[in-house]
């Protein structure tokens, strides 16, 4: 090892505080990457604090500093000043690589040993795997490495994931850049319930600018651009359990809504909002749900007596198929976005439900027949996740679809990609249930902690390195990566920079 | 007030029994004699006229003379390919009946810097514009949805109908959730009225911007789905338009054409002699005379044959109580001792390797050659090479002598045999 390379030396600590002393003139940055090369392994450490060293005591110290303030003499320093004062770094070693094999560190370094920043070779055993999804590259501190990290799809989604940050920390980036990296793979059916409008690309870059996006892209919209599909969904699709843990109905409306479905089948709803009488249902009972689905679903009458939908979303006679498309399509290892930014909450988290439970459904069907391990991992992305996962929400309803999916969902190639900025709002058994957590930036210490609590890595000493992320910096833990790694994802607009395809002109021969 | 006819899948000629061509054609009729009495001024038929390209020329004589009656009347005909009768060369019997000038084939236009621009046809009388887009097989004609120059069309000034032979996704029944379909978005916003055709069922919307998006479902019936559907009560018919300054009414004219009975049986747990029993019992009590009867016979045979049960035996008997036509549909029959396999692959030799897959469990053998993986290895090379094709100047001797000897190799038997 050369000695420019040298960044610093251990000088004491123990396992988890190694001291190391920062070489003057190198800079050591809250989560570097370092490596201390030993007789027949590399060992990676990482740095988690920062504080300062000094052999000089600390009233000679602010005694100089006086000095120079006040104006005793502008040119007074410590002798030999780089031996005397120096910066010393609390690093944590990570990894023990050992040819291929990445083992966690059972043993210190040896003392005194030099220390250096990794480099790309360092990180040869990071290999691309079979179903990749890309997630961004190898950062050290703030450098970023040119070592892409792509996680095993196949093992990540079915385990879930969960993307804690506050905002503006790029959550919908990273699951951008990671959708864009799988949609040409055909092994992901990944349903996007997306409120903001942001995944598709309608008014700039998006997943819609994928070359495979023809075939492996489906946009469902109230509004919807030419080619892609109207988000309608007939009432006749929506059944009680939909509702479970989305809306809270008391008793008398929940026996209500029994006997409309006993009575009317698949029509339920369609008889509540046009107000037909029912023994055993208050009148008033009736007038609520007729309120309630008028909020949440947007459906009425109008003074003609005829179904109308305010939000064009729900119908009575169109979008028979449309659940069943969406899940027949996840089924084909497609990604389907779903722009709901027209919705209220709870119609949105409705329709989620509708195929998540129609899907998961056919999953265990597929496993029972033996037929599942055919079958793409089907993953939810879900904005906002302690809307459908949070303790309040489970505590009064008992469950939903999507708590079962987080508990049940990886024995059934299901899983959930949960988007939140509060983690704390989802109960700990289910966040044990998520393997992979991709760490963005939260000065939240509630919300961090909670993230460190749950992660698959050792991160309680990492509380100052999440406050301290950046846009787009990142910690990805995971059961399924060897230890905790610090990336950077890169903006999804240069991420998805691809060729400008040739345009067919002309070439289709129109036969009338 | 003017008024025009809608009607779509016909398909002429999709039957072989005489009665349900006659009926097929009595109702071809009837709808072509309503028009005339109705004083239509124009005809759109929304593809599938006739139920193949090049029809059986009787049924077309049949047909050409009914719609010669009414362009004599002067109510002209328009119309676009549907999946059936379209033809990638433009030599369907559509095609001959437009160069003779029976009617009109709507669709027109050509592609220009990758949009696909359509010309409006428009009717003399009533001053109506026209455009269409042919259906092709299977779904096809997206690509020309996905190129169509929208913009143009919805610019165009007047009463205009879209006449299109396609599954609209929003709209397609739950039945047909697998079909090809092309969105709402890909059609040209702003129309008075969309014809369209290829979903067998009867529809109405008002979407949006799409005014009247109507498809009247097949006149008689294309498939045997068709008639159960009619036997369970869907109506069949054809819709009259009327028109000023925008759609004023839509009425739809059913044609009837027939009575139904629908039998269904349910086989679970019965076998093969006490399901005939039952099955013979049953019929015998069913009143059938002058009706179409629908006979489905579902479930597993506890033991037994499907083939056992004598389907053609209550085919007779159905007959002799005076029944019109028997349709048996006993694809949902099944038995413990053949259970049926459904797969789904690219090709013959993929859909064969996963049948092969899928029954290697239920042989129960010793040897591990003939188990797993191995055992599907050895049953396709041993169908690969029985598969081989005579090659020319063989003789069949020699042909059969090559084909058994390479089946010796791959059951590595050459040398047990000689």
């Amino acid at each position: 090892m050369s000695e420019i390379e040298v960044v610093g030396q251990v000088v004491g600590g123990k396992a988890a505080r190694i001291l190391v002393r920062e070489k003057s003139g190198k800079k050591i940055e809250l989560g570097d990457l370092l490596a201390v090369e030993e007789k027949e392994a590399l060992l990676i450490l990482q740095v988690y604090d920062l504080g300062y060293g000094s052999q000089v005591s600390q009233s000679t110290r602010e005694l100089l500093a006086g000095l120079k303030l006040e104006g005793y003499g502008a040119g007074l320093t410590f002798l030999e000043p780089q031996l005397r004062n120096y910066v010393m770094a609390e690093v944590k070693a990570v990894a023990r690589i050992e040819g291929q094999n990445v083992r966690i560190p059972k043993t210190l370094p040896s003392f005194f040993s030099s220390i250096r920043h990794i480099t790309k070779a360092d990180l040869a055993f990071l290999t691309k795997p079979s179903y990749p999804i890309y997630l961004g590259k190898v950062r050290s501190g703030s450098e970023t490495l040119d070592v892409p990290i792509h996680l095993n799809g196949m093992d990540i989604l079915r385990h879930h994931v969960v993307v804690p940050a506050t905002t503006g920390r790029g959550k919908s980036n990273l699951v951008k850049v990671m959708l864009w990296s799988i949609l040409g793979q055909d092994r992901f059916g990944i349903l996007v319930l997306d409120p903001h409008d942001e995944y598709y690309g309608r008014h700039g870059k998006g997943l819609k600018d994928h070359p495979k996006a023809k075939d492996n892209l489906l946009y469902y919209s109230s509004n919807p651009p030419a080619g892609t599909n109207t988000l309608i969904v007939n009432i006749k699709s929506i059944d009680p359990r939909h509702f479970e843990g989305i809306v809270a109905f008391t008793d008398a409306q929940q026996d209500a809504i029994k006997r409309y479905r006993n009575l009317f089948g698949e029509e339920w709803i369609e008889n509540i909002v046009r107000g037909k009488e029912v023994q055993g249902v208050a009148p008033r009972t009736l007038g609520v749900l007729q309120r309630k689905f008028d909020n949440i679903l947007g459906i009425h009458l109008d003074d003609s007596g005829e179904f109308q939908s305010r939000n064009k979303v729900f119908s009575d006679t169109a979008g028979i198929t449309t659940t069943t498309d969406i899940a027949n399509k996840l089924e084909d290892g497609k990604i389907i976005v779903v722009d709901t930014s027209r919705l209220i909450d709870e119609a949105e988290l409705l329709i989620g439900s509708i195929v998540v439970g129609s899907i998961f459904h056919r999953y265990q069907r597929f496993k029972s027949e033996g037929k599942l391990e055919e079958k793409p991992v089907v993953s939810v992305v879900i904005e906002e996740a302690p809307r459908v996962l949070g303790k309040e929400v489970l505590a009064t309803s008992g469950g939903n679809i999507y708590s079962t999916v987080a508990r049940e969902g990886r024995k059934f190639k299901v899983g959930l990609i949960a988007i939140t900025q509060l983690t704390s709002l989802i109960p700990r058994s289910i966040l044990a249930n998520m393997n992979t957590k991709i760490i963005l930036g939260n000065e939240m210490a509630l919300e961090r902690h909670a993230i460190i609590d749950s992660a698959a890595q050792d991160l309680s000493d990492d509380d100052r390195t999440i406050a301290s992320l950046d846009t787009g910096e990142a910690i990805v833990s995971s059961n399924f990566t060897k230890f905790a790694v610090p990336i950077q994802v890169p903006k999804f607009e240069d991420y998805a920079e691809v060729e400008p395809g040739k345009k067919e002109m002309n070439k289709t021969v129109f036969v009338g | 007030m003017y008024k025009f006819a809608h009607i779509a899948d016909c398909h002429l000629g999709a039957h072989r029994n005489p009665v349900l061509q006659k009926l097929e054609s009595n109702a071809f009729e009837k709808i072509m004699t309503k028009c005339v009495d109705e004083k239509v001024d124009f005809l759109v038929i929304s593809g599938d006229l006739f139920h193949s390209n090049i029809p059986d020329m009787g049924v077309v004589n049949k047909a050409v003379k009914k719609m010669k009656e009414i362009r004599d009347e002067g109510i002209p005909i328009y119309l676009v390919y549907g999946s059936h009768d379209y033809s990638p060369n433009e030599t369907s019997i559509i095609d001959i009946l437009d160069s003779a000038g029976l009617f009109t084939k709507i669709v027109k236009g050509k592609v220009e810097n990758g949009k696909l621009k359509l010309k409006f046809t428009v009717d003399p009388k009533t001053e109506v514009k026209l455009v269409g887009l042919s259906g092709r097989k299977i779904g096809m004609e997206e690509k020309y949805f996905e190129i169509l120059d929208r913009e143009s069309l919805e610019k165009e000034k007047g009463f205009k109908i879209f006449v299109f032979h396609s599954a609209i996704t929003e709209f397609k029944p739950d039945y047909l959730a697998r079909m090809t379909s092309i969105p709402i978005s890909y059609f040209p916003k702003g129309f008075d009225y969309y014809a369209g055709g290829h979903v067998h069922k009867r529809i109405e919307e008002e979407w949006q911007e799409y005014r009247k998006i109507v498809y009247p479902g097949p006149i008689f019936a294309g498939s045997p789905r068709d008639l159960e559907l009619s036997a369970k009560g869907e109506n069949r018919g054809f819709y009259i338009v009327s028109f000023k300054d925008g759609v004023k009414k839509i009425d739809f004219i059913e044609i009837p054409t027939c009575q139904y009975v629908v039998y269904e049986y349910d086989a679970s747990n019965k076998n093969s002699t006490q399901a005939q029993e039952e099955l013979i019992q049953g019929i015998q009590e069913l009143n059938v005379d002058n009706k179409i009867v629908l006979f489905k016979v579902t479930g597993k045979l506890s033991g037994g044959k499907t083939s056992d049960i004598n389907f053609q035996q209550m085919r007779r008997i159905l007959a002799e109580k005076g029944a019109l036509y028997v349709n048996v549909n006993r694809y949902g029959l099944t038995s413990k001792k053949y259970t049926s396999l459904k797969v789904m692959g690219q090709d013959v030799h993929e859909i064969e390797k996963k049948l092969l897959k899928e029954s290697i469990g239920s042989v129960k053998v010793k040897t591990t050659d003939l188990k797993g993986n191995k055992g599907i290895k050895l049953a396709s090379d041993l169908l690969s090479a029985l598969r081989q094709p005579q090659k020319p100047n063989e003789t069949k001797r020699d042909y059969i002598e090559r084909r058994v000897r390479h089946a010796f190799e791959v059951l590595k038997l050459t040398e047990v045999f000689e």
